[in-house]
């Protein structure tokens, strides 16, 4: 009983000394975009992020009701630093959703203004305070409406001026220790993960062959219906388990090998619906390797075959079906795909076809011998044919782990992007192959095929993007030229190679700044060489520094919300090769 | 005393005289809605040449630039189309939008953009010497990202190219009030949101706010348009289709111009 009251007191002092108006609530969550290009839109620095703040401890005069609820020590307050803005997660100071909302913009307003580096914060403050008002009208209105409404209903908001919610303040000395754990956290994490990675990969192939023995016994327990069955898995399974270096895998030939060709066994097909397929996956090494040139700046000259190249597929893979979750968003490019289907080309000036051309007619008529002319005077339309081959090239280093949010990493929402994108492709009947690649060092540069150009687009390509998994390092140099050298042999008139990455290349060894950066351009400019168009798709910020030197402009897109990037990449896409 | 005004931002109107008298072709690059048709009608008034304008677009076909047979009662007869009107005439040929024609309509500009100025027209077989006041210029806007419709290096590189912008704030601003007779303030107030919308260009929004649509919404508003509403109809809902921008872009409009009833009151 006495916790009862306990409990209904402090609630009723709490509500007495907060000056909040819960229905009239206003969440960040809710406005977080719009406040974001509001905020780009006043000239905030784009490369900063929008976050929620944590409560504040502020030493201030507190009222007696305060001092006997306990509140009044710890504030929601707006304030940034180098690395981003701080907003309240939601604001409820005035009886209106719509002046609540203004507060939002207000703050953002005042946010993108002020100048972070001024000693004195709340002359800063008021300098910003009168710039805005006088630019904006709007602003005007509200800071009146808001001094106005603050003066004649809590008077608490005009003992602490210091605790204006209309201010923005200093970012806390020790922020980074404080309030800004998360990001703290992040590149110790980070680091923390990537050791861990790398020996539990380790772990994890040494387990994978345990396993398999296991697996190997337990479907001995399998009911005796399948047993006849099993023995054929058995027998297959071995022998697929057994390291090939026959011509057929050989990786010259990388991009002839379609998965129906390894797949063929009824077995290995069988395996996977008995089995589950995270235990019996594995990577298959497709020949020996090969070896590539790599561009050395310093040396001005190629390195001859330096770089190892280790192509790779992942077998015994689930095939599965679209994703539910991406259906929406498919039905909707779907919508722009058919626009696209629409269009038609003509073709004039033929000795037959669906209707005579006018123009062809009256010049077959003009001249003064009809007899001697041919007679192509018709036309025809006929679908567009697109004539393009598309490479999506994939970097899947271990850099993409990184989270963008607590569930989401980059990763996944490069495997969201390639499903997708995928999907739009087959729809527009485009040609197009899938690789991945991650390194370490020049001695191993990890090449996975996803879907090569001859493989139809199947659930069990869509099961292979399923199974990506982040890698090592960055060696984007020979990721390229491998891609290029596959991309040569198409057919095709058109042909694009579309990177796909989220940072600047970089491995262990020299291949860090200016050296892969080098090499990386040298890649490019001989992919250029061979007419394929190169394009690259990043998520990496800073992106801005050096793609413009090593794709020159207009060959690359930065997206700087990588949840976006499943809805940007087939618009990208049919952006780039609209109107062919 | 030229009909069009417009205001030099650079040295683009002296450029444009010398590579008129020296016969050379020039290509023109820029936004949408930055004065680039604009500059070009201003030179031929001034210049006293007539000016040929051709909208280019995908099916846009060699005949539609040079020309074709056409029947009347007598029978056939050959129409000049517009080059071949300014290459026997003289007169300025502009193609807007050159990047939006098809790559082999454009090949008919080689020879008339080199040293041969030239026009040879295959169904007659007559091969054109352009006259010497004939002038080809071509312009397009290198924001449009698409790899497969990109100018072909053989054609670009027989111009003289010039570069466009937004103008910079102050003229902007005498341009809006040159062509609407809107107040001054209004006008510096619609250069501002210019300004500010243009900073979401590479990022959220995909074509910034152009003079054209500044200059719309001025007009309007000398009309008696309610400022909000005319920015509202000229300016936002013509710069996207997106819930969050279009939000984003009212709210930065409402905090510019008053909307029409009075907020304070619906809200309080």
């Amino acid at each position: 009983m006495d916790e009862k009251v306990g409990k209904l007191w402090a609630k009723y002092l709490t509500k007495k000394t907060s000056s909040i108006y819960e229905e009239e609530q206003v969440f960040f969550s809710e406005r977080s975009r719009a406040l974001k290009i509001f905020y780009h839109l006043l000239g905030g620095d784009k490369a900063k992020s929008i976050n929620i703040t944590d409560k504040r401890f502020i030493k201030t005069s507190r009222t007696f009701f305060e001092k006997i609820s306990g509140t009044g020590k710890t504030f929601f307050l707006s304030w940034q630093d180098e690395k981003g803005i701080y907003l309240p997660a939601s604001l409820a100071y005035f009886p209106s959703k719509k002046y609540n909302e203004m507060h939002y913009y207000w703050l953002i307003a005042m946010l993108s203004k002020i100048n972070i580096n001024s000693n004195n914060i709340i002359e800063e403050n008021m300098k910003t305070i009168s710039f805005l008002v006088e630019k904006y009208s709007g602003f005007r209105e509200f800071y009146d409406y808001a001094q106005e409404f603050m003066i004649k209903n809590s008077l608490e908001f005009l003992n602490h001026q210091y605790l204006s919610p209309l201010w923005i303040y200093p970012a806390l000395s020790n922020s980074n220790k404080l309030l800004d754990f998360d990001d703290e956290d992040e590149p110790l994490r980070e680091k923390e993960k990537q050791d861990e990675t790398e020996t539990l990969k380790m772990k994890k192939k040494a387990e994978q062959i345990n396993d398999k023995k296991e697996t190997d016994g337990l479907l001995l327990f399998l009911p005796e219906s399948l047993m006849s069955l099993l023995e054929q898995v058995n027998v297959d399974r071995q022998e697929n388990d057994t390291f090939d270096e026959d011509a057929l895998y050989n990786a010259e030939i990388l991009d002839e090998i379609t998965l129906g060709q390894k797949d063929a066994n009824l077995s290995s097909r069988l395996k996977m619906d008995l089995d589950i397929s995270a235990e019996t996956l594995e990577e298959y090494p497709l020949g020996k390797g090969h070896f590539i040139d790599e561009w050395d700046y310093k040396k001005e000259c190629y390195l001859k075959n330096y770089v190892c190249i280790k192509p790779f597929i992942w077998i015994n893979v689930e095939p599965i079906k679209l994703p539910q979750r991406h259906v929406k968003m498919m039905k909707k490019i779907q919508h722009e795909l058919d626009l696209m289907e629409l269009d038609r080309i003509k073709r004039d000036n033929l000795p037959y076809g669906d209707e005579i051309n006018i123009d062809s007619w009256i010049d077959y008529k003009s001249h003064k011998n009809c007899s001697n002319h041919s007679q192509r005077f018709f036309e025809t339309y006929e679908r567009k044919t697109r004539d393009i081959s598309t490479l999506i090239l994939a970097d899947v280093s271990l850099s993409t782990e990184a989270g963008i949010t607590q569930e989401i990493r980059v990763i996944d929402m490069i495997k969201d992007a390639l499903m997708v994108f995928s999907e739009s492709l087959y729809r527009l009947q485009d040609c197009f192959a899938i690789y991945t690649f991650s390194s370490i060092k020049n001695t191993k540069v990890n090449f996975h095929i996803i879907k090569n150009f001859k493989e139809k687009y199947t659930d069990l390509a869509r099961g292979r993007i399923n199974t990506i998994k982040p890698g090592y390092y960055t060696r984007m140099g020979a990721g390229i030229r491998e891609s290029a050298k596959i991309l040569d042999k198409q057919q095709s008139k058109n042909k694009l190679l579309l990177i796909l990455s989220d940072g600047k290349p970089n491995d262990v060894d020299k291949y860090d700044g200016r050296y892969g950066i080098e090499d990386t351009k040298k890649a490019i400019e001989e992919v250029k060489k061979k007419g394929i168009i190169p394009f690259c798709i990043t998520i990496d910020m800073d992106a801005k520094e050096y793609l413009p030197y090593l794709f020159g402009q207009n060959a690359y897109a930065v997206i700087r919300d990588p949840k976006k990037l499943p809805k940007v990449l087939p618009e990208i896409y049919m952006n780039l090769t609209k109107g062919n | 005393m030229s009909k069009n005004y417009y205001l030099q931002q650079s040295n683009e109107v002296e450029l444009f005289k010398t590579a008129s008298s020296m016969n050379l072709p020039i290509l023109i690059k820029g936004p949408t809605g930055c004065g680039k048709t604009r500059f070009i009608e201003t030179m031929g008034e001034e210049l006293g040449l007539d000016v040929y304008t051709v909208v280019c677009h995908d099916d846009l076909s060699a005949a539609d630039l040079v020309g074709r047979h056409l029947i009347d009662e007598k029978g056939t007869f050959w129409q000049d189309g517009p080059l071949t009107k300014a290459v026997r005439n003289g007169g300025i040929c502009y193609l807007d939008e050159i990047i939006e024609a098809r790559k082999d309509t454009t090949v008919v500009l080689h020879s008339l953009a080199d040293y041969r100025r030239t026009l040879p027209i295959d169904r007659t077989g007559e091969v054109i010497e352009a006259h010497p006041n004939f002038m080809l210029v071509v312009s397009y806007n290198p924001g449009y990202q698409n790899i497969l419709k990109g100018m072909k290096p053989s054609t670009k590189q027989r111009f003289i190219s010039l570069s466009f912008d937004y103008p910079k704030a102050t003229l902007e601003k005498e341009i809006i009030i040159k062509e609407s007779n809107v107040d001054e303030k209004t006008a510096e107030k619609l250069v501002n949101i210019a300004g500010e919308i243009r900073q979401l260009s590479d990022s959220d929004i995909q074509e910034s706010v152009s003079t054209r649509l500044l200059i719309y919404a001025a007009k309007l508003i000398t009309k008696g348009f309610n400022p909000y509403e005319a920015c509202m109809h000229s300016i936002v809902e013509s710069l996207s289709d997106e819930d969050d921008v279009l939000e984003v872009l009212e709210k930065l409009i409402s905090l510019h111009f008053k909307k029409s009833c009075d907020v304070s009151k619906l809200c309080s």
